[in-house]
């Protein structure tokens, strides 16, 4: 047996996820991070921001899709557009800050001027071009736009293929989850207030997506930070004293395997899905009656009953949009390399709504996404042990089987499952093997 | 011994910051909580300038309350990603007085720190300003608020555990 030979034999592509498993490559192997890109993140919906973060004419915000810079953009006719962010002649980025209002963009190189849609404006000496037959109004002389964006109620996507479902379409069963984050706001409109986390994982994009609906780690992996949070209450506020927001929003962490099996799994085409409905570990804060009073008087009782029932905890929009409508926070997922991965947090400020509610979400924020926080380091630190341990020959597989056989289709195409079962899990990974052996 | 009252005063805040973060460094987070005034608060903004806790994100932002149960965390046998223990080195230098203590405001001392820190076999290196309100007691201090901002508090940040 040669010394060179492989740790494993890299088994066909199709066959790196089965019904009930997945070979530990997939977390593992920059050739098929690359591949994700490209098949992946360079195909289907990205998300790429909200329209609040580009609310006046000239307003600009950048960021990344599937690694390449991009400008989500407000023209002046108030037109919304999603460029990719490199000048028209020589490749330079257009902008290097995250955001800003222009009237038009310069670059910084040649000064190439281009309206807030990508057009461009003017060249100097342009009379250069004549022989080559360049001129600004040459298509070739315009930034290039992001081939297709949708917005659905103010939450912006992007695709870089020409072809594909429409964005609603692609969201299916999981829009009513935008749906009713946006219900939650007096005036029925969302806005991002400024302020993002940027949150380094050292490991894989999907240990992040899988965990968000993963119900049988929080009361393990959250028990430094969230038993604490109970015992601390008791002894310094009294056993049947009211826990102040901060440890509200901590406390329900370790809830038990039967109140999470409870909150139960929801999973639609495209590997989205949620947690929670009915019932959440957000379910429980205490009323803010403001609140109360000008959602009743904005919707009437009746209505303010059904958007406060549904109650759920994460919906993952695959791959890279994850939210919490029941406390308006977003997460926002970047892979950077096989084993590393940024996560963006958003707040989001429900308009019409008293300024406790953003303060609680703000609270929230910093308490379960920020990097130096009490309860994310531990998730963090599972995907990191997660990364490290399969790159262990101890075993190639990784089960996906947990009540495999459960699975309820409540209508076409939407399953539910209880909180303990491998249903997200399985869920996600049927849409990474669709995207992945789909034809270039 | 003569030395003048600013003199003095100075060698006072100094001597007290350079406690306070030996005390993080020696992991003695009982005497270091007792530095702190009734609803004294620690702060890591999330942003240069960012106006106030309560209205934008911050790495950090604790009552008594919470530093319990950050406190109360490290001792924990489940919190995974604290073993090993991290350890930290405070470096703490340019100290100045920016206002002195007036009837019931704090004095407000501002400084500017490197922590290294040695976590999960990686050195880190966090740098920033300090500001704190300081509450004077007897011939020492209590503290208001601790702000520990850091320069790249807007960037992009791995998992922290230990207080700035």
């Amino acid at each position: 047996m040669s010394e060179l030979q492989p740790a494993y034999r890299q088994p066909e592509l199709a066959d790196l996820v089965e019904h009930d498993r997945v070979h530990r490559s997939i977390y593992t192997d920059p050739e098929i991070f690359e591949l994700e890109m490209a098949r992946i993140w360079g195909k289907t919906w990205i998300y790429v921001g909200h329209e609040s973060q580009v609310a006046k004419p000239g307003d600009y915000y950048t960021t990344t899709l599937a690694s390449q810079p991009v400008i989500m953009t407000r023209d002046h006719e108030g037109q919304l557009h999603v460029l990719f962010n490199r000048c028209a002649h020589k490749g330079a980025q257009l902008v290097g800050d995250d955001c800003g209002n222009l009237k038009e963009f310069r670059c910084c190189y040649h000064a190439w001027r281009f309206a807030m849609d990508g057009r461009c404006v003017s060249i100097p000496l342009e009379e250069g071009y004549a022989d080559a037959g360049l001129t600004k109004d040459d298509p070739a002389a315009s930034v290039r736009k992001v081939p297709r964006v949708g917005s659905y109620k103010g939450f912006v996507f992007a695709s870089l293929s020409e072809e594909g479902p429409d964005l609603e379409a692609w969201l299916g069963g999981v829009a009513s989850s935008i749906d009713n984050m946006v219900d939650r706001a007096p005036d029925g409109e969302l806005e991002v207030v400024p302020g993002v986390m940027r949150y380094e994982h050292d490991s894989n994009w999907k240990f992040f997506v899988e965990n968000l609906n993963d119900m049988m780690h929080p009361m393990i992996v959250h028990q430094s930070s969230s038993l604490t949070a109970r015992v601390v209450a008791k002894r310094e506020l009294g056993k049947d004293a009211p826990l102040p927001p901060a440890l509200e929003i901590i406390s329900p962490f370790t809830e038990s395997y039967a109140f999470f099996d409870d909150m139960g799994l929801h999973a639609f085409d495209n590997g989205h899905g949620y947690s929670g409905g009915k019932n959440s570990i957000h379910a429980a804060y205490s009323d803010v009656e403001a609140y109360n009073e000008a959602m009743n008087q904005a919707y009437g009782e009746e209505r303010v009953k059904e958007i406060f029932a549904v109650n759920r905890h994460n919906t993952v929009f695959y791959p890279s949009l994850t939210i919490k409508g029941a406390i308006q926070t977003i997460r926002v997922v970047k892979p950077v390399a096989v084993d590393k991965t940024i996560i963006e947090s958003y707040t989001l400020r429900l308009r019409g709504a008293p300024d406790e509610l953003l303060k609680r979400s703000i609270l929230y924020c910093n308490l379960i996404n920020s990097s130096a926080n009490l309860v994310g380091p531990d998730d963090q630190e599972a995907y990191f042990r997660q990364q490290e341990g399969l790159k262990t020959q101890g075993d190639d597989w990784i089960p996906l089987s947990r009540d495999i056989n459960s699975d309820e289709e409540l209508e076409p195409g939407h399953y539910y499952a209880k909180g303990s079962s491998d249903l997200a899990f399985r869920n996600q990974l049927k849409a990474w093997k669709q995207y992945m052996l789909a034809e270039d | 011994m003569g030395l003048p009252d600013a003199l003095l005063l100075q060698h006072q805040v100094e001597q007290f910051i350079y406690a306070e973060v030996r005390l993080l460094d020696e992991r003695r987070w009982e005497a270091w909580e007792a530095l702190f005034a009734d609803g004294g608060t620690y702060w890591a903004p999330a942003a240069h300038e960012q106006p106030n806790p309560e209205e934008h994100v911050s790495l950090i932002y604790e009552n008594a309350l919470l530093r319990k149960v950050r406190q109360q965390r490290f001792k924990h046998p489940n919190a995974f990603s604290l073993q090993p223990f991290p350890r930290t080195s405070h470096l703490v230098s340019n100290v100045m007085i920016d206002e002195e203590a007036k009837d019931d405001s704090p004095l407000v001392a501002s400084a500017r720190f490197i922590m290294h820190e040695f976590r999960r076999g990686q050195p880190n290196s966090y740098a920033g300003a300090y500001r704190y309100e300081l509450l004077p007691i007897e011939d020492t201090f209590l503290i208001q608020q601790k702000k520990a901002t850091l320069v790249n508090c807007n960037g992009t940040l791995t998992s922290s555990a230990m207080y700035f």
